[in-house]
């Protein structure tokens, strides 16, 4: 094979180089995680277990508990108010209807997570531009508290994860076969009865890829939660900042990532494997 | 015109037309279609064949028109409440469902009782000799068991109508032919009035009660296959349907009981004398199938001898198709039985021609 193809070694050394790095990277938490924290220094201790033993506090296990029902919030949430834009991406009959959502929901994703949720700072405040609606319209006398909940936290991960959902299951949707559609037409289904039981079924796999992406990515979110949940709502990388760059307990921040870590893994084989026996269920492909 | 034809209407198409923007997809067609008869819609793609398929099982709206079944106004119906069923090209098979639950579809859909509904679908898929698949995913079918699902998930419903938008055109050759056996046994057995679209001639020809011919969205000649083949309305009829050697235009001569051709360079051939309706001294094309020219014999003489060169053979077993480069005529197309006439004249050889007009068309040419 390498005879074969003279510059295969040649254009899989970028790959190798940064595989290697990563793995040293990861080793190098997984040695911080068994470390002995000195207080008052940068420098570890020796070896020890004792950062594992205090994982084990309910605080701890609440802020990754948390961290998977922000997540899991986010993905459904996500999932139910992109679908809608999807199909109309996909199926609009006027181009310049197409061209617009497209725009619209591919835009967010050019401007960077700060900037993002700085513009949901300003519209969930106190003094922000819901409140000031609610209250102009006399809804409300005093503002909602928004800021700093998990609720803010919530609408602004949705917001930034639907430019993904909307495109995986844009994808998902076109690869529908309206002939499909007419044939259950054609048999007396309504629209509605077309819709949950031929499009649906056939978009699955879109929407199961695109919970699992959304999931996995917002397991990860930092900057949000650290700015609208303003250390009131707590996700796992928020934690993990606290300990090493507020306590500097650098041996008890990498050993939190590497729960975190596994835990991302675990919930990303975990629903691989109820997505594919839910697929196989349903025959789609 | 024929029995079906005055039996009670099972469709009835009103000055049917439908536009696209500028674009004219299907031309005010009006026809009427018997209870149980086997009508094809036969054209080039393009022609509104499937345009109009599309009418009537409602996924298009006409322009104009209206589209009648059963003695009921169905223009504006939505498609699930029209009781039509249609096999697709691509026979669109749910994917996610299996052979069992994609021909229940349409009577869960009616919501009959369960028990009605197996027993229904398992004598549609006996029927449709699909025993033993009912389990089977449709993915895991062959192109034949496809076709066999997508008829039975149509006719199970007991539609009024059944339409066929090219479905064997998916099929290889073999399969093809043992398909087109099926459909006409499948509509034998139902009696199901049958609209089939098709751009094969041969296809149209050997399951039609009636023929539609189309071009341009535009019906030309809608008759039995018999009458289609041996008498087209006009030449895209003549041309379209089999093989046919078109003459160049030639003058009509009648006089009392003979009548003749004079075509410029040729000299005048003798033609049938029918009551066709043409006028003496006016303009007329002759069509000839190539069954209808053969060699002529070595001592044969007649006025219509032609002679030519043979530009090429067509080897087919059992005949053969040869091309003579003719003057005046350009290239004839003669077709006899066997091999013989390959040895007999060789490609460049000379060969007279013998043109059967009274098995011509003639046709006014405007």
């Amino acid at each position: 094979m390498i005879q074969r193809r003279p510059f295969f070694l040649i254009f899989l050394a970028p790959a190798v180089v940064t595989a290697v790095i990563l793995a040293a990277a990861l080793f190098e938490v997984l040695q911080y995680s068994v470390r002995e924290f000195v207080p008052g220094s940068l420098n570890v201790g020796g070896f020890t277990l004792e950062n594992f033993t205090r994982i084990n506090r309910p605080i701890y296990w609440w802020v990754l508990l948390d961290t998977f029902y922000i997540s899991l919030l986010t993905a459904v949430f996500s999932l139910l108010l992109s679908y809608p834009v999807a199909f109309a991406l996909v199926r609009a009959r006027r181009d310049w209807v197409r061209s617009l959502l497209v725009s619209l929901s591919i835009t967010p994703l050019f401007t960077g997570e700060i900037v993002r949720t700085f513009s949901w700072m300003l519209m969930l405040g106190s003094d922000g531009f819901i409140n000031s609606l609610l209250r102009k319209l006399s809804l409300i006398e005093m503002p909602l508290q928004i800021m700093y909940t998990r609720l803010g936290v919530v609408v602004a991960l949705v917001q930034f994860s639907m430019p993904v959902m909307i495109i995986l299951l844009a994808t998902a949707i076109s690869h529908v076969d309206r002939d499909c559609e007419k044939a259950a037409a054609n048999l007396g289904a309504s629209p509605g009865a077309v819709f949950w039981r031929i499009t649906l079924p056939l978009t699955l796999p879109g929407i199961l890829s695109g919970i699992v992406v959304v999931f996995a990515w917002t397991m990860s979110a930092f900057s949000t939660p650290q700015l609208i949940g303003g250390g009131k709502v707590l996700m796992i990388s928020n934690l993990v900042y606290l300990q090493g760059f507020s306590v500097l307990n650098l041996p008890f921040a990498a050993t939190l990532s590497l729960i975190a870590l596994i835990a991302a893994l675990g919930s990303l084989v975990l629903m691989k494997s109820l997505t594919g026996r839910l697929e196989k269920r349903l025959a789609v492909r | 015109m024929t029995a079906t034809s005055q039996a009670p209407a099972a469709v009835e198409l009103v000055r049917v037309r439908k536009e696209f923007g500028s674009a004219v997809g299907v031309a005010d067609v009006s026809l009427k279609i018997g209870q149980g008869e086997f009508l094809t819609l036969l054209g080039p793609s393009g022609c509104g064949k499937s345009t109009l398929l599309g009418m009537i099982a409602g996924f298009l709206t006409p322009t104009a028109g209206k589209i009648v079944v059963d003695g009921v106004d169905i223009t504006e119906v939505e498609p699930y409440r029209r009781d039509i069923g249609m096999v697709f090209q691509s026979y669109a098979l749910f994917p996610h469902m299996n052979v069992f639950d994609n021909i229940a579809f349409g009577l869960r859909m009616r919501k009959l009782p369960k028990a009605e509904i197996a027993a229904e679908v398992r004598r549609v898929i006996e029927m449709m000799k699909l025993d033993g698949f009912a389990e089977r995913r449709v993915s895991q079918l062959s192109g034949g068991q496809q076709q066999r699902v997508a008829l039975a998930r149509a006719i199970v419903i007991r539609p009024k109508v059944l339409l066929l938008d090219e479905p064997l055109s998916a099929l290889d050759k073999n399969l093809r032919a043992q398909m087109q056996v099926e459909l006409s046994e499948l509509h034998r057995k139902t009696g199901l009035t049958t609209i089939f679209v098709t751009h094969d001639q041969g296809e149209a020809l050997s399951l039609s009660d009636r023929i539609v011919v189309m071009n341009r969205g535009e019906v030309q000649q809608v008759a039995r296959p018999i009458e289609l083949y041996r008498t087209p309305a006009n030449g895209f009829v003549a041309s379209f349907i089999g093989e046919i050697n078109a003459l160049p235009v030639a003058r009509y001569e009648r006089d009392g009981r003979e009548a003749a051709l004079v075509l410029p360079g040729v000299g005048r051939l003798a033609a049938p004398a029918r009551d066709d309706g043409l006028i003496h001294g006016s303009a007329v094309r002759a069509f000839l199938r190539p069954e209808h020219v053969r060699p002529a014999l070595p001592d044969e003489a007649g006025p219509n001898i032609v002679s030519g060169v043979v530009a090429a053979h067509i080897y087919q077993g059992s005949h053969t198709i040869t091309r003579v480069e003719v003057d005046g005529l350009g290239l004839i197309e003669t077709r006899v039985t066997g091999a013989d006439i390959v040895g007999a004249h060789p490609v460049g050889a000379p060969i007279a021609l013998m043109l059967d007009l009274g098995e011509a068309v003639l046709l006014a040419t405007p």
